[in-house]
């Protein structure tokens, strides 16, 4: 069951204020890899909500940003529909790719949900890759980005563009809450601790599953049309199960189930990439055994470590408090 | 309220319920008794549709429910708890009793809002919490109530989807007899016109709660009556060995 | 396109061989899971390590060193990754499995780069098998010919070993239940070592086999890795009848989707794995119900 606490409240704030300076302050690279970070935080947002909550271990999430991408660039590009439709239309249609595939994965579990849902990425990459109004292996490019200058921004400037992604991180992260605490997500919740249960207490528990799948997968569609207008050009690399395979990563390193910790993972993530590959380039090695360390270690990830810690202070300073208080009233009574 | 006719299933070789026909009126408590592996937590299993009968049909409430899957017949007003503990384990007990609450009111799917936010939620919990003496513990995980108490609550899970027909299966599995006294005033503080179907090993309770008693043994009924006839029947002695004694 | 008994009997050897090399890395990597519940996804790594040991051991003493080797080797890594990390991972949940696995396959990609390099390596088919053999009136390589006999020869091994001795009794016997399996005196620990090991070393000579027929680069385990994994799951987890089903599945509608369905063929097998997941999740042949 999804609840905010001190810490999760002084992180979001930490986060949030640390990329607000970022965008306002950065250079070119500095904004380049802002945008980077904020489109995956958006896309392990989407994939936290269901692996960390519903226990639906997702290796479709990437794909399902993929149909976005490329049902934005299509509509919008080829088609010559005005971007805001289009991102509406991507949207949808990756969240109805997304609730299909929930429903037809629901009666799985553990590693046979992993292997479905990575036949259905696997699935839409192929499908991607082989049909020629993709593109093929070329990608698609001449995407636009979204034209605000109705309000006065120009988001074909990086600075623009990353507080954009701000804005859109920061409503996904409000509606990912909102989901959470909504009655469907924590039937959700209750499926993932006991399905036989819920089931019997006369829920339908495909349905629910299906359903956020299907939230889960619009907002990977909208990390799509955000990554689409952000690199301008797309290509099926974007729909391959490595990415989604990252994405997994990047929950378990921030921590699964917090919400919060994804958010520090795709920045951790994003950043170590950028840094390792600086000086090395088997920037997959570091990966590989830095993964491996922290599942091993049995931490639920940076922030599941960090709010164990923290919960340990708290549970500390209560007791120290609670002790200083029967001190004093033996010292009253006497 | 809740009639079985001629149920019968088969796992391989074994024959594990036999033509077993019950009729439970509404409001009455029947316990049901019999020897492990008599096949009563696999009527049970029958009865909520978790396992589906080889023939013969199962009817609430005048309908035939044997078609439906196990979440629609629970939303006609047929719930259950379980031998073993199925409760949600990192969440407080009010929060167990809220997600059952939630779907019997039709807020569990929805999501513009938040189910446990709702009067009608808070309602249940408070009125269920209060019948199985929960109340002490309301904002306690699972993880910090004993085990007694954790037997409290998946009763109480059931109970707040409002049946109109509750399975009990052993609720006082693994309870010391202090508990098990618990339990009995317990059902008293439920409302009689809920019926009541009960697996029960303790004898005891079983005199003292049921309207009427049903023994199975290899799967068959081979007693249906009122307590009274089933203390003195012979043939129950047989198959409880000796052990009936005590009671 | 010519429909003519030839150009079937060419698809359907074709399709054979395919399904025989799935079939190599898709046993090991099958049983590991029916008897240990472990999803090894850096098998595919152990394939790829398999051909690169092959390709530098058949440069200093020729293809055979390699191919008799080379299974060897990867089987040494194997134990290296079972005392290592597998053996602590055990009692982990799938996911935890999933993502250690998935770390060793970054790790053992950059490592083969490392130690290799980037560039493709060629490995020479070996000269006594590097002609072709007329075959029911069709000219086909006798080493892909070679490949086809070394699976049924395997399959047919591991059948015997399973089917009919008491080591094969007692893996099935743990693949079955294996707390029962260990009252009865088993000691499933080592079993569980040893047909690891054997799993591996069987990845090992699939890459080994295949090293001449595709080019030798790091991420070919990456690439090998899905396809076996759709064989082991619309076969069912655990059984060699599952293995062997899922291998000729795939094989038979890759190759023949590749040629009569150029535009559906590569969707095809995973509509087929959907399908499969949707009407028997547990796949075809499952070891257990």
């Amino acid at each position: 069951m999804f609840r905010h606490n001190a810490l999760r409240y002084a992180v979001l704030v930490a986060l949030s204020l640390a990329a607000l300076f970022q965008a306002l302050t950065a250079e070119y690279f500095g904004l380049e890899i802002l945008t980077e970070i904020l489109i995956l935080a958006v896309l392990v947002l989407a994939l936290d909500m269901v692996a960390g909550f519903g226990g639906q271990v997702s290796l479709c999430h990437g794909a399902l940003m993929g149909v976005g991408a490329y049902v934005y660039a299509l509509v919008s590009a080829k088609a010559g529909i005005a971007p805001p439709v289009a991102m509406a239309s991507a949207v949808a249609v990756t969240g109805v790719i997304a609730w299909v595939i929930g429903a037809i994965c629901s009666r799985s579990h553990g590693i046979y949900f992993i292997m479905a849902t990575l036949a259905f990425g696997q699935m839409a990459y192929a499908y991607v890759f082989e049909a020629p109004v993709f593109g093929g292996d070329d990608g698609l490019s001449g995407i636009s980005r979204l034209d605000l200058s109705l309000f006065g921004i120009d988001l074909d400037d990086s600075r623009s563009f990353a507080l954009f992604c701000l804005a859109v991180a920061g409503a996904v992260y409000g509606a990912s809450v909102m989901t959470l605490q909504s009655g469907l997500g924590r039937s959700l919740t209750g499926v993932m601790h006991n399905e036989q249960r819920m089931r019997a207490l006369g829920l339908t528990v495909w349905r629910v599953k299906a359903d956020v799948f299907g939230l889960s997968g619009m907002i990977a569609g909208l990390a799509g049309v955000l990554a689409a207008q952000h690199v301008m050009y797309i290509s099926p690399g974007l729909l391959s199960w490595t990415v989604s395979g990252e994405a997994l990563v990047v929950v378990i390193l921030g921590g699964l189930g917090t919400l919060v910790g994804p958010l520090i993972g795709a920045a951790a993530f994003v950043l170590l990439k950028h840094e390792i590959s600086a000086w090395t380039d088997h920037w997959h090695l570091v990966v590989g055994v830095v993964l491996i360390a922290v599942v091993m270690s049995g931490a639920n990830g940076i922030f599941g470590w960090a709010e164990a810690r923290w919960g340990g202070w708290l549970e500390r300073r209560m007791a120290d408090a609670t002790r200083k208080h029967e001190q004093e009233e033996v010292v009253s009574d006497a | 309220m809740l009639e079985t006719r001629n149920l019968d299933k088969s796992f391989g070789a074994v024959h594990v319920t036999r033509d077993v026909s019950l009729k439970l009126e509404r409001g009455e408590r029947r316990v049901i008794l019999g020897p492990n592996g008599a096949g009563k937590t696999t009527l049970f299993n029958q009865l909520v549709g978790e396992l589906t009968p080889d023939s013969g049909s199962v009817h609430l409430a005048g309908e035939d429910v044997t078609a439906l899957p196990v979440a629609r017949r629970a939303r006609r007003g047929l719930s259950r708890s379980y031998q073993k503990n199925t409760l949600f384990d990192g969440l407080t007990v009010e929060e167990n009793l809220s997600l059952a609450a939630a779907v019997h009111t039709g807020n569990a799917s929805q999501l513009w809002s938040d189910s446990f936010t709702k009067p009608e939620v808070h309602e249940i919990v408070a009125e269920v919490a209060e019948q199985v003496n929960l109340m002490p513990y309301i904002h306690a995980r699972v993880s910090e109530i004993s085990y007694g108490v954790r037997r409290q609550l998946e009763v109480g899970v059931a109970l707040a989807t409002r049946p109109l027909v509750l399975l009990m299966d052993e609720p006082t599995s693994g309870v010391g007899p202090e508990m098990s006294k618990g339990f009995h005033d317990l059902l008293n503080n439920l409302p009689r016109d809920l019926t009541l179907l009960i697996i029960e090993h303790d004898m005891d309770l079983a005199f003292d709660v049921a309207d009427t008693i049903t023994v199975l043994n290899y799967g068959e009924v081979v007693f249906d009556g009122v307590p009274e006839a089933a203390r003195n029947s012979k043939l129950l002695k047989e198959i409880y060995l000796g052990s009936w004694e005590d009671a | 396109m010519a429909h003519d008994l030839g150009f079937w009997t060419l698809q359907t050897l074709n399709a054979l061989q395919l399904s025989m090399l799935l079939f190599l890395l898709s046993i090991g990597l099958t049983v590991i899971f029916g008897l240990m519940h472990f999803v090894n996804l850096a098998h595919g790594s152990l394939y790829a390590l398999g051909a690169y040991f092959a390709a530098s051991l058949a440069a200093v003493g020729g293809y055979w060193m390699g191919f008799f080797l080379a299974p060897v080797a990867v089987a040494g890594i194997g134990i290296l990754l079972y005392s290592g990390f597998i053996k602590r991972m055990r009692k982990s949940g799938p996911m935890a499995q999933v993502l250690v696995t998935f770390g060793l396959i970054f790790a053992l990609l950059d490592l083969t780069r490392i130690f290799w390099g980037d560039l493709a390596l060629a490995i020479e088919v070996p000269s006594a098998l590097a002609g072709r053999l007329d075959f029911l009136g069709v000219e086909y390589p006798a080493y892909r010919l070679f490949i086809i006999v070394l699976g049924v020869a395997i399959f047919g091994l591991l059948a015997f070993v399973l089917g009919r001795t008491q080591i094969g009794a007692m893996i099935r016997a743990g693949v079955d239940n294996d707390a029962m399996a260990a009252c009865l005196g088993i000691n499933v620990e080592r079993m569980f070592f040893v047909v690891f090991c054997v799993g591996c070393a069987l990845a090992g000579l699939a890459g080994a086999v295949a090293a001449p027929l595709l080019s030798v680069t790091p991420d070919m385990g990456l690439h090998v890795l899905i396809p076996t994994l759709i064989v082991i799951v619309i076969g069912g987890l655990g059984s060699l009848k599952g293995a062997i089903a899922g291998s000729l599945i795939y094989g038979f509608v890759q190759t023949f989707g590749a040629v009569l369905a150029p535009q559906l063929a590569s969707v095809l097998i995973y509509a087929l794995l959907a399908a499969v997941l949707v009407i028997k999740p547990v796949g075809l042949f499952p070891a257990r119900g």
